[in-house]
């Protein structure tokens, strides 16, 4: 279940200006611009859109190809994904792009991969989601066992001995996240303590928070993959009731609210998919966006967005033409390819890109990088 | 015995809900003072026009004029207002709410505590036995205390003219005969009163004049005592 | 013993905001007849406004003033310009007319505010926790309980003292004969819609100080859950729709702590198994009134 069903009957249509028609790359972006995925396509959409931007100043892809993007919101609906993706492919795209979330994204990609067109998802983090639709379907962002990986490698590092998690089936991410991290806890040698659920968008974690209150013995350490509305919910019950235990989360909690909480997330560490260090690329990029729009940019899915357009400008390059397998097999074999938040791989994985991610502790309200880099990759529980 | 200026002035009424004509084109006159019933067999049109002459119903009008005042286009609340109301068809008095709370509400118009204390006074003074009750909840009355309580909610808007819609229905005849001798009562008091009622008897004993409605027609109009004398209505329009 | 007494208040915290969410619902529906799923936009717009004016830095009591009255302030304005254009019509363009409310507004908030959630940064000291004996007891969630008892002892004097109170009781029982009292039906209406505003401008208060962000969609669950209290309680009555709030958090809260943990992702679905076999023994709620015949 979704909460977002919205009734609104538009369909954007955003079509960019751009000449030479006969040479266009088209994308197809059918993601969401309305409903509970939104929140994560839009600020996606508009680093892509202000990497597409550049491209095209420059003349278009090695200086051949402009970008045309053909948006068409899906309403954060998984059923009206896989319409859009089959209108997009009727247009004549060669490119997809679809939602921030696996289950949409999968609906798309069996429309995309049985047109032979490759798909990528701005930032679903699910590992099994290129395995669940094909070879035509890829990732944009840390997989979720890549996190975990990076999550407890950290927890073992600071002498954690015995963890608790707490999951919801609700979706994927936050299902599967925590559960690789228990994998990957246990096999450095942590103890798994149990598995506490709840459900999303209720915020009330009162009945959970009380049995872990009443845990003996206390785990030393609390996992979740819980984002917005839960994850603040979560923290300010559980220390609301008096536990202390320290708390690992995500990159779905790396938002404006997470740092507006004050001493109640103070000392938690998650995992996200860049951080902008002094003189960074990150930073560069970070300074470059809020020179243009004026904002700062208060997401990383933002520069996760750039990124993609540095991808696929990559993977065009190399494959020298516009018909899609060649693109397909470009992106496949792209190593390195430097983005503002880190280098990005694509060859030898199975469409989940290897690329960096950060761990971040917040102090004082401020984030702290932890750690930055790709885990071993025999440390990275099986999707 | 013709009042130059009657008190409500009817003439083209007709009340349809959705394709379905209910009351089709009345002509209707109450003189003030007068007791007026309105006769016939049900799903005739009675409580229709009723209902549609307090804006309750849906309703057109060549004529609708209350005081001398065009009404047809005013709202319920301010017809009351003006000074007609209603006792409903089924008493349809709010059973969560004490027979007080009936009182305070149905006196709303009323500005001030003053007037309003005064009604009250005079309601508990007609029904005595609603002072016994005022705290008890409507729902518990007996179905006479409910028809009464009904009669004096609409009171208390100091009507002009009281809509009586069938006092009669579901009561044991000795409390049937005390509401009639109370309605007599209050027109010896100068109120105004339209009738209906299925007790074509009664209802006769009671009235100055009666029209008889059949299928959302008037068929016959005259005294009451001329009704009264004539078979022939009984027989054929009122089966009574 | 210890751990039952705080799940209890727990059970106590969580159904008295689906109480004040339900009565919201409640007062309107046993009046016009209408479910508006509008009122989740209700709570949300409380949200924004407490986000605003903490962000303009206004003082956190004039910014809770301002954060309930936005919603009665909307509430009226949706009755007047969306639903009273509709009243009278059948239950589904009722419900279809909120639906569209709903929607707009929904869209609205992401188009001219924002997709993504804006903080809503409650004073530190609102994260502190009471301890009575063994129990643990946040501040927040005391202030939830206390404002929800607050919240319904004052509905329960309004209604029972006022006028205008006791007019809205009567027009939930029978609207049309209220409106032969010489009572103005417009006040009427627009009081049931400025009261369910001012309930959800507490709920949505109460519901943000929890998860310190407001968001487009905030408000769709919590009505949803409304709803299924309103219907245990009985559609149209006001004290079970409170029951019905004060139930559905008891299930919940307990089902959460006592369920076997190989059954705790099905605990909504055993939940509204719950509700649904109370549905089976009492089919019109737990406190349904007498079904009035109406115009």
């Amino acid at each position: 279940m979704r909460p977002g069903m919205t009734l609104s009957l538009t369909v954007l249509a955003l079509g960019l200006a751009a000449p030479a028609p006969a040479e266009d790359l088209k994308i197809g972006l059918a993601t969401a611009q309305t409903g509970a995925l939104a929140p994560y396509d839009q600020p996606s959409l508009a680093g892509f859109q202000m990497r597409v931007d550049e491209i095209n100043a420059a003349g278009g892809i090695a200086g051949k190809y402009p970008i045309k993007l053909i948006a068409k919101d899906t309403r954060s609906d998984a059923a009206q994904t896989a319409l859009v993706a089959q209108e997009l492919v009727d247009e004549g795209v060669q490119i997809v792009i679809t939602p921030c979330d696996a289950d949409p994204s999968i609906a798309a990609g069996m429309v995309t991969q049985a047109a032979g067109i490759p798909a990528f998802s701005f930032c679903a983090t699910t590992p099994t989601l290129p395995l669940a639709v094909g070879d035509y379907m890829f990732g944009n962002y840390p997989a979720d066992n890549v996190q975990a990986a990076m999550l407890a490698e950290y927890a073992i590092g600071q002498g954690y001995k015995t963890a608790y998690i707490l999951t919801s089936p609700d979706t994927a991410y936050t299902l599967k996240l925590p559960k690789y991290f228990g994998e990957a806890f246990t096999a450095k040698g942590g103890t798994l303590l149990g598995e506490g659920t709840y459900a999303m968008g209720q915020q009330d974690f009162s009945a959970e928070v009380t049995k872990i209150a009443a845990m003996n013995p206390k785990p030393d350490v609390i996992m979740t993959a819980a984002y917005e509305p839960d994850f603040p919910a979560l923290m300010r019950q559980l220390r609301g009731a008096g536990v202390t235990t320290p708390v690992l989360g995500s990159d779905g909690i790396d938002s404006p609210t997470t740092f507006a909480m004050g001493g109640l997330v103070e000392g938690v560490v998650f995992s996200t998919a860049g951080f902008a260090t002094e003189g960074s690329p990150l930073a560069a990029f970070n300074a470059k966006y809020k020179a243009k729009t004026g904002e700062e940019p208060n997401t990383v899915y933002i520069a996760n967005g750039y990124d993609l357009g540095t991808v696929i400008d990559a993977a065009v390059t190399k494959a020298g033409s516009l018909d899609p397998k060649a693109i397909r097999d470009a992106i496949a074999s792209l190593t390195d390819v430097q983005g503002v938040t880190g280098a990005i791989s694509y060859a030898g994985t199975k469409g989940m890109p290897l690329r960096s991610v950060a761990l971040v502790r917040i102090t004082g309200g401020k984030r702290e990088l932890v750690k930055q880099g790709v885990p071993a990759p025999a440390d990275v529980p099986a999707p | 015995m013709t009042s130059p200026a009657p008190l409500l002035d009817v003439s083209g009424l007709t009340v349809s809900y959705g394709a379905v004509e209910a009351v089709r084109g009345i002509d209707l006159t109450v003189a003030k003072g007068e007791i007026v019933t309105l006769l016939g067999a049900n799903g005739a049109g009675k409580s229709s026009t009723l209902n549609a002459l307090v804006g309750l119903a849906p309703r057109r009008a060549r004529r609708l004029a209350f005081s001398g005042q065009d009404i047809a286009h005013l709202p319920t609340e301010m017809i009351v207002r003006g000074g007609m109301t209603l006792v409903p068809e089924g008493r349809r008095i709010f059973p969560t709410l004490t027979v007080a709370e009936h009182l305070l509400l149905g006196g709303a118009k009323h500005a001030g505590r003053g007037p309003l204390a005064e009604t009250r006074a005079e309601m508990l003074a007609l029904f005595p036995i609603l002072n016994e009750r005022l705290d008890q909840k409507a729902g518990s009355l007996s179905g006479g205390e409910q028809q009464m309580l009904s009669i004096a909610r609409a009171l208390m808007s100091s009507p002009d003219i009281l809509l009586l819609d069938e006092p009669s229905l579901g009561l044991a005849p000795q409390i049937v005969d005390r509401i009639f001798a109370l309605v007599s009562d209050l027109r010896s008091r100068g109120l105004t009163i339209l009738l209906v009622e299925q007790n074509v008897a009664l209802a006769l004993e009671i009235a100055d004049r009666g029209y008889v409605l059949v299928n959302g027609r008037i068929e016959i109009s005259g005294s009451a005592a001329d009704l009264m004398a004539s078979a022939e209505i009984r027989d054929a329009y009122l089966g009574a | 013993m210890d751990i039952f007494l705080q799940q209890l208040l727990n059970a106590l915290s969580l159904g008295g905001t689906y109480a004040l969410l339900a009565l919201g619902l409640a007062v309107v529906f046993s009046i016009i007849g209408l479910i508006n799923f509008a009122h989740g936009e209700l709570m949300t717009t409380a949200g924004y406004v407490m986000a605003f004016a903490l962000a303009a830095a206004l003082p956190f009591p004039l910014a809770i003033i301002l954060a309930v009255a936005a919603p009665v302030l909307l509430a009226v304005v949706m009755e007047r310009v969306a639903f009273r254009p509709v009243r009278g019509a059948s239950g589904t363009t009722l419900l279809l007319t909120s639906f569209a409310v709903s929607a707009i507004l929904r869209v609205l908030f992401q188009n001219f505010i924002s997709a993504r959630p804006v903080p809503v940064p409650m004073p530190a000291a609102l994260s502190g926790v009471i301890n009575i004996g063994p129990l643990h007891l946040g501040i927040i969630q005391s202030i939830s309980i206390a404002t929800t008892a607050l919240m319904l002892a004052g509905l329960t004097l309004f209604l029972n003292r006022t006028v205008a109170g006791r007019a809205m009781r009567a027009a939930a029982e029978d609207f049309a004969i209220v409106r032969l009292m010489g009572l103005r039906a417009n006040g009427v209406v627009a009081t049931a819609f400025a009261i369910s505003g001012l309930l959800a401008g507490v709920a949505g208060l109460l519901w943000v100080a929890q998860r310190g962000s407001v968001d487009p969609l905030m408000g769709f669950l919590p009505v949803l859950k409304a709803f299924i209290a309103a219907i245990i309680g009985g559609l149209g009555s006001l004290t079970g729709a409170v029951a019905g709030g004060f139930l559905l958090g008891f299930i919940e809260v307990m089902l959460q702590a006592w369920l076997p943990e190989a059954w705790l992702p099905y605990r909504d679905a055993v939940a509204i198994m719950l509700v649904i076999a109370v549905l089976l023994f009492r089919p019109q709620g737990l406190l349904a009134r007498k079904t009035v015949l109406k115009l």
